[in-house]
């Protein structure tokens, strides 16, 4: 009986809320809004933060945007699931080699000629992506994280 | 947050789904009561029924030129991992060091060990080298080397459990535990420190009780079916090489770090850790260290912590037995059950860093070629790639939540053949067993929090 009562708790405990959920989905619902629009590390654009979600049509781009060797808004994730084409756009105010592990790909960015990559996401799992002058420079290099699921 | 030695993992797993955690957290709690109902009712693991493999096998595979073989080619790649460390590139996934330490020595000598024994305890370079010194050393002085000193009793496994913790801490606390260069010398210190206790205590003894490395694997192995005696490797029933576990002081803190390191690992991704680490972080900062010391100290907070509450968690479970009567102590009870935790630790283990070996572990077949990073191609493999699609996130899910669930039938069924064996009343015995499972299901379900919580 006692380890009954002992194993429900565990269970119950352990078990992860259904608030992970929704905290997930919303998280999602923020990365697009960031990245529909352009957010100027400034603040010039401030006005805009609490503008409606509306979700983007497809091809979704995400878009990254580092400033002064940090991410604007923070290292965020890029959802896809296998299959699916992933575009994404690395802007950069300086001359960089982004890199996507796993997939392998490498592309250059300068400011005003972004970074792109475009690929079939056939891997499933969680990828960084990453800046190579910050890696050469000693800082934290991680921009984005890939992440594939099952389709 | 700056990268921590898993830097060098390339491809990370998913969480596992909710539905699939349900599942399995009430598949844990069937399979725990479906064996507290049909388990034997005598004790049936306590003997082992060891034979030697037939055909004069087990006595091959020890003779000498096979030893010297194994032992020198132990010394060699010690010596590679030095040497690439040391004198190749810093940077870690094209350095043999790093993956060679981190992916195929420390997590693929797991399954080698569970599957075909004791291996390591062949390869050991240390071992190696210790015996030849000592061989030569019998030459130059023509007679018998002076007895060794004699092993405390109360060390026990402690220096085991001590190298296990500090590998784990330059694993998942250190900055720069990935950097080769670091692994290099830390080998050095290692191998210092192994040969000076080998030298006081005797080779075999230091590498039963003292060597980390050694008694790890050694662990493992004692589910494998295959087992060295008096020089002739036999095999017996699976198993039963676990019960034989004699509980010395300092086994119990081993498994603690063993689980608890593990734990910590696959907490730092959780959202839990990652929530109140920075605010750890910052508070180091404020009272004056460096952002990289202040990160480091809220790892090993993390790791400590970790490991005392897998301990903690434990003894508890060991008191609660204690008080259905019996009249053991805490200390006796707690060494009767440990060797139930073993395959508890397999499982974390093996789920954890499943992916890892199979992915990064592919990467030993071009840094084989060209251990320095340096451009060169010794066999012709420098070029070859891995493919980290070589398992798909919903196979690694379910081959993750296998392994706890077996690892968890293990387990109960290995504590329910000891306590028969150790409790004169039967009834006692089933009801010390509620305990125990309570501590089984404790690991369990906080295995499958981890593989739920990962990167999430």
């Amino acid at each position: 009986m006692v380890a009954l009562v002992v194993a429900v708790v565990a269970f119950v405990i352990a078990r992860p809320g259904d608030d992970d959920d929704g905290d997930g989905s919303q998280q999602a619902a923020q990365t697009t809004t960031t990245q529909t629009e352009t957010g100027t590390a400034d603040g010039a654009a401030e006005t805009q933060t609490e503008a409606e979600p509306a979700p983007p049509p497809k091809p979704e781009i995400s878009r990254i945007r580092v400033r002064g060797g940090t991410v604007v808004g923070g290292v965020e994730r890029v959802q896809a699931a296998k299959g699916d084409t992933v575009r994404i756009v690395v802007t950069s105010d300086a001359p960089d080699e982004i890199h996507l592990h796993g997939y392998d790909i490498y592309e250059n960015a300068a400011p005003g000629r972004p970074a792109r990559f475009v690929f079939r996401a056939d891997i499933e799992g969680i990828f960084e992506i990453e800046s190579h002058v910050a890696e050469d420079a000693g800082k934290d290099p991680l921009l984005a994280r890939l992440v594939v699921e099952p389709s | 947050m700056i990268p921590l030695a898993h830097g060098f993992v390339v491809r990370s797993d998913l969480p596992i789904p909710e539905w699939l955690f349900g599942w399995a957290a009430a598949m844990v709690l069937v399979v725990s009561f479906v064996a507290l109902a049909i388990l034997w009712p005598d004790p049936r693991l306590q003997d082992e029924g060891w034979r030697p493999l037939p055909r004069g096998v087990g006595r091959w595979l020890t003779s000498r030129p096979v030893e010297i073989l194994c032992g020198a080619i132990g010394v060699f790649l010690l010596g590679l991992v030095v040497y690439s460390g040391l004198r190749g590139t810093q940077t870690a996934t094209a350095n043999f060091a790093t993956t060679f330490i981190y992916v195929i020595f420390w997590l693929g000598l797991v399954p080698a060990s569970v599957l075909l024994g004791d291996v390591f305890k062949a390869f050991n370079p240390w071992r190696a080298i210790g015996r030849a010194v000592a061989w030569i050393a019998r030459i130059a002085a023509r007679g018998p080397l002076p007895a060794p000193l004699a092993y405390p009793r109360w060390l026990g496994r402690w220096p085991a459990a001590a190298g296990i913790f500090a590998f784990a801490a330059l694993e998942l606390v250190a900055s720069n535990g990935d950097k080769p260069e670091n692994i290099a010398i830390a080998t050095l210190i290692y191998s210092a420190l192994t040969f000076v206790a080998m030298a006081l205590y005797g080779i075999e003894t230091w590498i039963e009780r003292g060597e980390a490395f050694s008694v790890y694997f050694n662990l493992f192995s004692r589910l494998s079916p295959i087992e060295t005696r008096d020089g002739v490797v036999g095999y017996r029933k699976p198993l039963s090489g676990l019960p034989a576990l004699e509980a010395l002081p300092g086994t119990v803190p081993l498994l603690a770090v063993m689980i608890g390191s593990v734990t910590f690992d696959g907490a730092a991704e959780a959202p839990l850790w990652t929530g109140i680490a920075p605010d750890i972080s910052s508070f180091f900062q404020d009272v004056g260290l460096t952002p990289q010391t202040a990160l480091e100290l809220t790892f090993l907070i993390g790791l400590v912590a970790s490991i005392l509450l897998v301990y903690g968690f434990y003894r508890l479970g060991v008191i609660g037995a204690r008080s259905v009567g019996g009249g053991f102590t805490t200390g006796r009870l707690a060494g009767a059950f440990i060797h139930s935790i073993v395959p508890i630790a397999l499982a974390y283990v093996a789920a954890h860093y499943l992916t890892l070996l199979l992915i990064q572990g592919q990467a030993i077949s071009f840094l084989a070629s060209d251990p320095l990073g340096d451009g060169a191609d010794l066999f012709g493999t420098a070029n070859t790639q891995i493919d980290y699609g070589v398992i798909g996130a919903t196979a690694t899910w379910y081959w993750q939540v296998g392994f706890v669930v077996v690892g968890h039938v293990i387990a109960l069924t290995l504590a329910h053949d000891r306590a028969l064996a150790i409790y004169d009343n039967a009834r006692l015995a089933v009801r010390s067993q509620y305990w125990m499972l309570a501590i089984m299901v404790g690991f369990t379900s906080l295995a499958l929090w981890l593989l739920s919580q990962a990167n999430a």
